[in-house]
């Protein structure tokens, strides 16, 4: 029963992935969409193949992906870090989380001009931008998770005599977990955006700069395909966190 | 520790029969609002002798649940002290008292068994004598095949049962019990309430019973201690000398609908 009902929902979505492809390719050749702009996928999708396969393309993508991860790696420790010190301390919570929220706000391409400024146009500079669009979400998500711990655990274990550092290993940690990866996945999300929207605007390597030639020499084909990749490659981190924080929060739902 | 539960313990240390198993001096307990200082516990003194059921009653806002709180080292009194088992309460103590709450508070990311043993993990004992021990305890409590259920997989009845089995872990020789079937419908309350007394009756724990039914507080009690509302006094101590086992047709006796009245009478004048 299960089981079935399992295989028509893949069936259907396997039929709406089909039907967006194909109304796709007839808008784009029956004139609907002038196939200049809007090439069918009978040309973008060959031409994904033929991206992946190319060294010079590849190497491009590479360097996204490096920028992204290291971004990733400096934001997480240092966004989960700040976000337990606001939760934690009184003082600090009051007196800084405002601002967090104030700068999580703004949109925080306003600010690449002054990185670019503060860190050129390099790696560097891409890294520093995700770090800066992750690093709120994550404040926030990690604050949030704190709070989320139910005090009536928290008092059931000091009643049974667990140390500090037991109720962060047995409490804390395991009512948190879920919650911060949830943060973290979303602050990947933007950390992407922000790597990918730094290279489009100034840079000589990586993905954004590929479309942004591509976008300014008329290389529709390329331009789509290079963004199915783009697409891919962020679901692949969303999932992969996602499966994560699914197992860690196995016991919220079902 | 023994493991065997089969076998009653009165006592894991050596003591005089006249020690009471909680001696409560001159408990007086203040705390502050935004309106100023409320005094919630005005000089409680109680002496409960071991093995005893006690029931503490009083309107809502009297203190009963802060008392226990105290008895169980989580609040710190304003002036006064708790001895259990001689020897003073300064903090959690889960070797001389078990708790229960009224939420079951159980960790969702922990299965039956592992709910159960969490005290004994906290005190580092090994995992399998631990599990083996909550395992008997979920059998106990009638758990049996539900060992690695999550709590979301259980009912109500079910999660406070495995929050009894948890209080019971240790072995402590006090049960501090917080309104445990408050938020238990009428049918689950009566047949935990009696799990409870068959249990209770192979062990014969000291069981501070803190409760707003008055019916389940005849029922379980060897004693009910009326608390006045704010601030919290002994009003009395009432001595429930229905035999036991208790069954249910006493509910429906003239001295337990007595018993039941005299308590109700002073808690009346109170609100």
């Amino acid at each position: 029963m299960r089981a079935q009902a399992d295989r028509r929902v893949s069936l259907a979505q396997g039929a709406a992935v089909l039907a967006f492809f194909l109304l796709w390719e007839a808008a784009s050749r029956s004139g609907l969409a002038d196939a200049r702009l809007l090439p069918p996928p009978s040309i973008v999708l060959p031409k994904v193949v033929e991206l992946l396969a190319d060294e010079t393309f590849r190497r491009h993508l590479v360097i996204t992906i490096q920028e992204m991860l290291l971004a990733g790696l400096i934001a997480a420790p240092l966004g989960i870090g700040i976000g337990l010190a606001l939760a934690e301390s009184p003082y600090l919570g009051r007196a800084f989380k405002p601002f967090f929220h104030f700068v999580a706000a703004v949109p925080k391409s306003v600010f690449l001009p002054v990185f670019i400024l503060l860190f050129g146009i390099g790696f560097g500079q891409k890294v520093a931008f995700g770090v800066f669009q992750a690093l709120f979400v994550l404040v926030i998500a990690t604050s949030a998770a704190v709070a989320a711990v139910p005090e009536e655990l928290l008092r059931l274990a000091r009643a049974n005599g667990a140390t500090r550092r037991q109720i962060w290993v047995e409490i804390h940690w395991n009512a948190m977990l879920p919650l911060i990866l949830e943060g973290l996945r979303l602050g990947m999300i933007f950390n992407i955006a922000g790597v990918i929207f730094a290279e489009m605007y100034v840079s000589r390597a990586g993905l954004g700069q590929r479309f942004s030639t591509w976008g300014e020499s008329f290389r529709m084909p390329e331009l789509f395909a290079g963004v199915l990749i783009a697409a891919g490659l962020s679901i692949i981190v969303n999932e992969t966190l996602r499966a994560l924080e699914r197992r860690a929060g196995a016991w919220r739902t079902s | 520790m023994s493991l065997d539960l089969a076998e009653p313990r009165q006592a894991t240390a050596p003591m005089t029969p006249e020690q009471p198993a909680i001696e409560i001096q001159g408990i007086t307990h203040r705390y502050k609002t935004g309106r100023g200082e409320v005094l919630a516990l005005k000089d409680i003194n109680l002496s409960i002798a071991p093995g005893r059921f006690v029931g503490l009653v009083g309107p809502s806002g009297c203190g009963k649940s802060s008392l226990l709180m105290m008895m169980a080292g989580l609040v710190r009194p304003s002036e006064g002290k708790i001895d259990v088992r001689g020897a003073p309460i300064t903090g959690p103590a889960p070797d001389r008292l078990g708790v229960v709450f009224q939420e079951a508070s159980l960790l969702p990311w922990r299965t039956a068994l592992e709910n159960v043993a969490f005290p004994l993990k906290l005190r580092g004992v090994p995992r399998a004598e631990r599990e083996a021990r909550a395992e008997q305890l979920l059998h106990l409590v009638g758990l049996k095949g539900f060992e690695n259920r999550h709590p979301h997989e259980l009912s109500g009845g079910m999660k406070q049962r495995v929050a009894i089995a948890r209080g019971f872990c240790q072995d402590p020789p006090v049960l501090l019990m917080d309104e445990p079937f408050a938020a238990l419908d009428e049918q689950t309350r009566m047949t935990l309430g009696d799990e409870l007394l068959r249990i209770w009756d192979q062990h014969r724990k000291t069981v501070v019973f803190v409760t707003h039914g008055l019916t389940e507080a005849v029922y379980l009690c060897d004693e009910v201690v009326v608390l006045s509302g704010r601030p919290g006094e002994v009003l009395a101590r009432i001595e429930i000398d229905l035999p036991r086992p208790r069954t249910w047709e006493m509910m429906a006796s003239e001295h337990f609908g007595r018993l039941r009245e005299q308590i109700w009478s002073l808690i009346r004048r109170q609100s």
